[in-house]
């Protein structure tokens, strides 16, 4: 049972922190928690199943045009709704914020309806539902490796972006020091909007693996999953991308292990504890620096 | 699109019909039921229900020349948006009663303004035991009237159904953690503690969770035959996949939480063989209702559901004492109560309604189950 339990935490684990990465690199280059991108995971998946009926798409295209949407539908957010404010208090961003996830989750329910829709089955290919192998007790679905393998090489390709291109090193830049990048002349809003569409399409891919994982989509699914994916990244130390990689998945089985022998109704709970014990003991977050003065 | 095209001509309509009856002020029901958040669907299907009868209510030429209008008002499920909304609606003198609301927690909580103010409220669907104790004033009047059987009478019936008619030994429940869950859950174990049922596991969650795996994989290494979901569909889908994808080979059951097309719909064919108990049985209805039945699907593009069909009643029933004593709160609050007997009571689609001295209606619960990806009566039912 305890294997069980180990896969059930990692999948969702690794769903966590698809979305808990869009949250850690908003707020390492903007310093703003977009409360928003709980709101982009959930229209990726309208997205992706709309383009599936309405316009007979197959999955392998449906999903990359439905992160390109929401790419642009980020990088969009932050224009309209951030960017007037980026001198001002940042009190005054993160409360557009909730007001932007507000409005995008009643948005969604105007258009889609406020009923929960079912994934369109017929996409995606039947092998994925179909055992993979058992070990005892254990049972792995082709779909739980797709998920992995999928979450895996996002991860891999964001970490050679921020790590190898030049934009990713302009992203590392600007998280360091805003007023020094802009003397240095780089475009600094180009590089945010490159932030923000990089993060909103790991957000629109995780809301399609879920929708797909349980055949469900609602307007309001984003937001506990967004709030989990923040208490991911704030676990991990926020502004930290391996960290938000790695407190996603923590959150993840603890969450499993905590529903699964302690009491469900607990789960939440135990997910929280484990967040509320880290920035008690170490708060700067698992993976996260030492925060260092910016002034 | 759909929804702005209806509206748009209801709007037409409105300003066509707006000429003559200028004269008269419309008389307004309140309708609170969620229509945003997380159980925005379920006051979805009690809004299609009410704005059938008041549209048939108009057509007909409305009540005394003037016509009726609905006021739905959102509350979100939540007990103190209920609490809020509850005042407004007693406040507003053109209001004369309503239909609401949809969650037992949402009508617990509204419930002490109707009756201090004087509201009579119908509620085609909240079933928690204790509004029966709460919803009278200090004369013993009763203001909050229920078209719907209570969550103890519906628990005992399934425990003694799943015993009985299925067979079935070993139970796992699964439980929404708010007054109507853990009500049926309470029912459900205290008959099955008397009939020798045994319940090997009970796990809550809270609405919105979608993940449901390791509570499954903790029930299923105690085997049971039965799982029974104590909740709503849209959690009960993801149950039911669940389990099904884990292996676990049980009869699933549950109560009208569970009764709505998109339960099978979400569970695809892990919603086969469910059962659950429900206070409308289409199959089983009159003519009377197999009309409603078909003009609901013409108009709203889906089956109906038993939350429609009983809002429906609800709605006729207040609008019949609306007919009968005038738009006068007090008067139709005197002409629910006198519904005390099967001779006075209403009849309408769902059969027919009367109310005992707590305002609660007698109503027998019905078995269907999912067969072939469609609902269908139960082969046996137990009444």
């Amino acid at each position: 049972m305890l294997e069980q339990q180990l896969v059930n935490g990692l999948t969702l684990g690794v769903i966590y922190a698809l979305i808990a990465v869009g949250y850690t690199m908003v707020y390492g280059v903007i310093e703003l928690i977009n409360f928003a991108h709980g709101e982009i995971y959930m229209l990726g998946a309208f997205f992706c199943a709309t383009f599936i009926t309405a316009l007979g798409l197959p999955l392998w295209l449906a999903i990359p045009l439905a992160m390109l949407c929401c790419s642009l539908l980020g990088i969009m957010i932050d224009v309209v709704a951030y960017r007037p404010l980026r001198n001002a208090h940042r009190l005054a961003a993160l409360i557009t914020a909730i007001g932007m996830s507000i409005f995008l989750q009643n948005l969604a329910m105007v258009i889609w309806g406020s009923r929960p829709r079912a994934f369109p089955q017929d996409a995606v290919p039947a092998v994925l539902a179909e055992q993979a192998f058992s070990f005892g007790e254990v049972t792995i679905t082709w779909l739980h490796l797709f998920i992995f393998g999928i979450t895996f090489s996002m991860m891999i390709g964001l970490y050679l972006i921020i790590a190898k291109t030049r934009i990713g090193t302009a992203m590392r830049a600007l998280a360091q020091n805003r007023t020094c990048c802009q003397l240095q002349g780089i475009n600094v809003n180009r590089v945010i909007s490159f932030t923000f569409a990089l993060g909103s399409a790991m957000g629109a891919m995780a809301g399609i693996l879920v929708a797909m994982f349980y055949n469900t989509l609602y307007p309001t699914m984003g937001y506990v999953a967004g709030v989990k994916a923040f208490a991911a990244a704030v676990l991990g130390g926020i502004g930290s991308v391996p960290g938000a990689m790695f407190g996603g998945i923590v959150l993840g089985i603890a969450e499993a292990l905590g529903a699964g022998y302690v009491s469900s109704l607990y789960r939440d709970g135990v997910a929280y504890a484990v967040m509320i014990a880290v920035i008690i003991f170490r708060p700067s977050g698992i993976l996260g620096k030492a925060l260092v003065d910016k002034a | 699109m759909n929804k702005i095209v209806q509206i748009l001509v209801a709007a037409a309509v409105a300003l066509l019909l707006a000429g003559p009856a200028m004269a008269e002020e419309p008389i307004k029901i309140a309708v609170p039921s969620p229509f945003s958040g997380g159980a925005a669907a379920y006051g979805d299907n009690v809004k299609a229900g009410v704005e059938m009868k008041v549209a048939e209510v108009n057509e007909a030429g409305g009540i005394d020349g003037r016509q009726i209008e609905a006021v739905y008002l959102d509350e979100m499920c939540e007990p103190k948006e209920a609490a809020t909304v509850a005042t407004k609606v007693a406040q507003d003198e053109d209001i004369v009663g309503g239909v609401g609301h949809l969650c037992s927690s949402a009508h617990l909580a509204a419930l002490p303004t109707y009756v201090r103010k004087g509201v009579p409220m119908i509620s085609p669907t909240a079933t928690n035991v204790t509004i029966s104790e709460k919803n009278a004033d200090r004369d013993g009047k009763v203001w909050s009237f229920r078209d719907v059987y209570r969550d103890d009478y519906q628990g005992k019936f399934l425990a003694d159904y799943v015993s009985q008619v299925l067979g079935l030994k070993k139970i796992a429940i699964f439980y929404e953690n708010n007054d109507y869950g853990i009500g049926l859950k309470d029912a459900f174990t205290a008959e099955a503690k008397t009939i020798g049922l045994e319940v090997v596991g009970a796990e809550g969650y809270v609405k919105g969770t979608t993940d449901f795996t390791p509570q499954l994989t903790a029930l299923k290494s105690k085997n049971p035959d039965g799982l029974f979901i104590s909740g709503y569909y849209n959690e009960g889908a993801l149950i039911a996949s669940q389990a099904k994808k884990l292996g676990m080979d049980v009869i699933k059951f549950g109560a009208d939480g569970l009764d709505n097309v998109d339960y099978i719909n979400l569970a695809k064919d892990a919603a086969d063989g469910t059962y659950m108990t429900v206070p409308f049985l289409a199959a089983a209805a009159g003519p009377d209702a197999q009309a409603f039945i078909a003009k609901f699907k013409e108009e709203n593009g889906r089956d109906v559901d038993w939350m429609s069909a009983n809002a429906y009643d609800a709605a006729g029933m207040l609008l019949a004492a609306v007919k009968a004593v005038g738009p006068d709160r007090a008067k139709i609050q005197e002409y629910l109560a006198a519904m005390d007997t099967p001779e006075k009571g209403y009849k309408g689609v769902t059969g027919l309604t009367y109310f005992d001295e707590h305002g609660d209606a007698q109503k027998a619960a019905y078995v269907k189950m999912v067969k072939d990806g469609e609902f269908v009566p139960a082969p046996q039912q137990l009444n």
